[in-house]
């Protein structure tokens, strides 16, 4: 049976962070050198989380999970956690969730726009791991 | 876009303005200024906003603008600030312009406290750009420990005088004006305005003018304003998006031409007899030149609309054409999307221009004469229904003005 990993558990975050690692290549990442958080509220045991990305030139450089209010990022896309759940299930897409503010981003609007692509790319790859939320 | 370097004749210090702005905030305890209008738009950021914008002034650094998303590259590029300084709105969490521009207010404001200047009145032009109710609203809602006050007049003030760079764009701007007036009479002349329309005659202008590197026709009022035949006339009337209607011989014709130089603005008129003219035609006419030549030879510093005016239709009425003068021969004009009001805010009506503000020396005005008579004003006569328009840009100096466009004054019987 294939084995699944707790959404946002350390083991979550290493399988994440080895696949952008191996499926994203810095093309594909647009070589973008950055910082982004997904901040996830009300996770199921109460509290709440950030996911925190750094890139450096394409590359991921750093996924880490920090309990608590979100670190300083270029980028903070916050929202509950059920909300990045369903958009991980692909029951909703991103774009939706921003355009009916279910998520909202703080960060310069027009670079975000930009990057719209890698994020796309990045969360089919976070999608593909067998997850329970 | 190249932009104008300290040595070019076009330089406007635009971060000195933003330091005039904040020392003033200072002065009436202001933590930050949040402009709308689109005049305060192109006055600090040098660039043409034409997308509903904001600019959060903080008390010290440089200011940020916010505009829809789609134009916000476009106004980094062409303002000299930076793209982390000009910011897009979209409507998206926390993206849309109450959200992301009360984030950053917030952020200036110590533990969200304090006082915010806005941009609230109302105006004759459209494009004005002050504070919404709804907005008004919804960021004291963002905002609510601190305390939204009025505070345009900062800027108002500010920009009154016009420094050197700007009277340059001015000046082009003019020159520009003028050669589209030159391509229209290449145009009409010797017969070759018939079979045109008023809409013709504006592309002509249009034409000639943006090969000359106009930016823009820049009004509200539908570009250049072309009017032929009662049109030219209308009763109180001065403003004339143009029509289809066609040229005809013995009508009279007028053009005004708009044109943009780096947000400044050419606004001139220039008026035609399309022959053959009548003797009464050419009295119109003559007292129409008459009048314009007096009212450029009284402009110079010291004097108010109200004074000016009493003079003009004094001799109008010595002349026998009151009854066809509208009462007024100014209105505002500044960097582009500042437009009618004259001066301050200190007039016995708000927000129109005070008949009282006495005149500075680098002041910059349109010199605007509408001489209308109406074609119903005596009967059915095919004389009337006619009228002329002068606009032009003029600096006003201690003992005169420059008008800044040069056409020179007539209606021309072609």
């Amino acid at each position: 049976m294939e084995e699944k990993f707790q959404y946002l558990s350390t083991e979550w975050t290493a399988e994440a962070y080895r696949r952008l690692r191996a499926e994203l290549t810095a093309e594909k990442m647009k070589y973008v050198t950055s910082s982004m958080v997904t901040h996830y509220k009300s996770c199921p045991d109460g509290k709440d989380r950030s996911l925190y990305y750094q890139f450096v030139d394409g590359v991921v450089h750093q996924l880490s999970v920090i309990e608590g209010a979100p670190p300083e990022a270029e980028f903070i896309i916050s929202g509950d956690y059920e909300v990045f759940a369903r958009i991980s299930r692909a029951e909703l897409g991103s774009r939706s969730a921003l355009m009916s503010g279910k998520l909202r981003l703080q960060g310069n609007m027009v670079k975000a726009l930009g990057l719209s692509a890698v994020v796309d790319r990045m969360n089919k790859v976070l999608a593909s791991i067998p997850t329970l939320y | 876009m190249d932009k104008p370097t300290q040595q070019d004749i076009y330089f406007i210090d635009f971060p000195q303005r933003v330091k005039q702005i904040q020392l003033e905030m200072s002065n009436r305890g202001l933590d930050v200024y949040l402009g709308s209008r689109l005049r305060t738009l192109s006055w600090i950021t040098g660039a043409f906003c034409p997308w509903r914008s904001f600019i959060v002034i903080p008390a010290e650094g440089l200011p940020t603008v916010y505009t829809f998303v789609i134009d916000a590259s476009r106004v980094a590029g062409d303002s000299w600030l930076d793209e982390d300084h000009v910011l897009g709105y979209a409507p998206m969490g926390g993206q849309d312009q109450i959200s992301v521009i009360s984030d950053l207010v917030k952020k200036y404001l110590k533990g969200g406290k304090g006082v915010v200047g806005v941009e609230s009145g109302m105006g004759s032009y459209t494009p004005e750009g002050h504070l919404t109710h709804f907005e008004y609203e919804q960021f004291a809602a963002a905002l609510p420990d601190s305390r939204l006050v009025n505070a345009h007049d900062i800027l108002d003030m500010l920009a009154m005088i016009k420094d050197p760079g700007t009277i340059n764009r001015f000046r082009e701007a003019s020159r520009i004006v003028d050669l589209g007036h030159q391509a229209v009479y290449e145009a009409i002349k010797d017969g070759g305005y018939q079979g045109m329309t008023e809409t013709e005659i504006s592309g002509i202008a249009t034409y000639a003018m943006r090969k000359a590197g106009s930016e823009f026709e820049w009004t509200f009022t539908g570009g250049n304003e072309i009017a032929s035949g009662y049109r030219t006339g209308l009763a109180g009337g001065a403003c004339t998006p143009a029509t289809r209607r066609p040229l005809r011989p013995g009508e009279p014709l007028m053009v005004d031409l708009h044109a943009m130089f780096m947000l400044g603005l050419g606004d001139h008129s220039h008026n035609y007899l399309l022959g053959p003219a009548t003797d009464r035609q050419h009295w119109h006419a003559q007292n129409f030149v008459g009048l314009v030549k007096l009212c450029l030879d009284t402009y110079r510093a010291g004097i108010s609309p109200s004074s000016l005016a009493n003079e003009m239709l004094e001799y109008c009425e010595e002349m026998g054409f009151a009854e066809y003068m509208v009462p007024g021969f100014e209105h505002g004009i500044g960097l582009m999307g500042d437009e009618w009001r004259i001066g301050l805010n200190d007039g016995p009506f708000p927000y129109w221009t005070n008949p009282d503000h006495v005149y500075q020396p680098g002041e910059l005005i349109i010199c605007a004469i509408q001489y209308a008579c109406p074609a119903d004003s005596r009967g059915a006569s095919p004389e009337e229904g006619i009228g002329f328009r002068y606009e032009n840009p003029i600096l006003i100096g201690e003992q005169g003005c420059e008008p800044l466009s040069r056409y020179p004054l007539a209606v021309e019987e072609i």
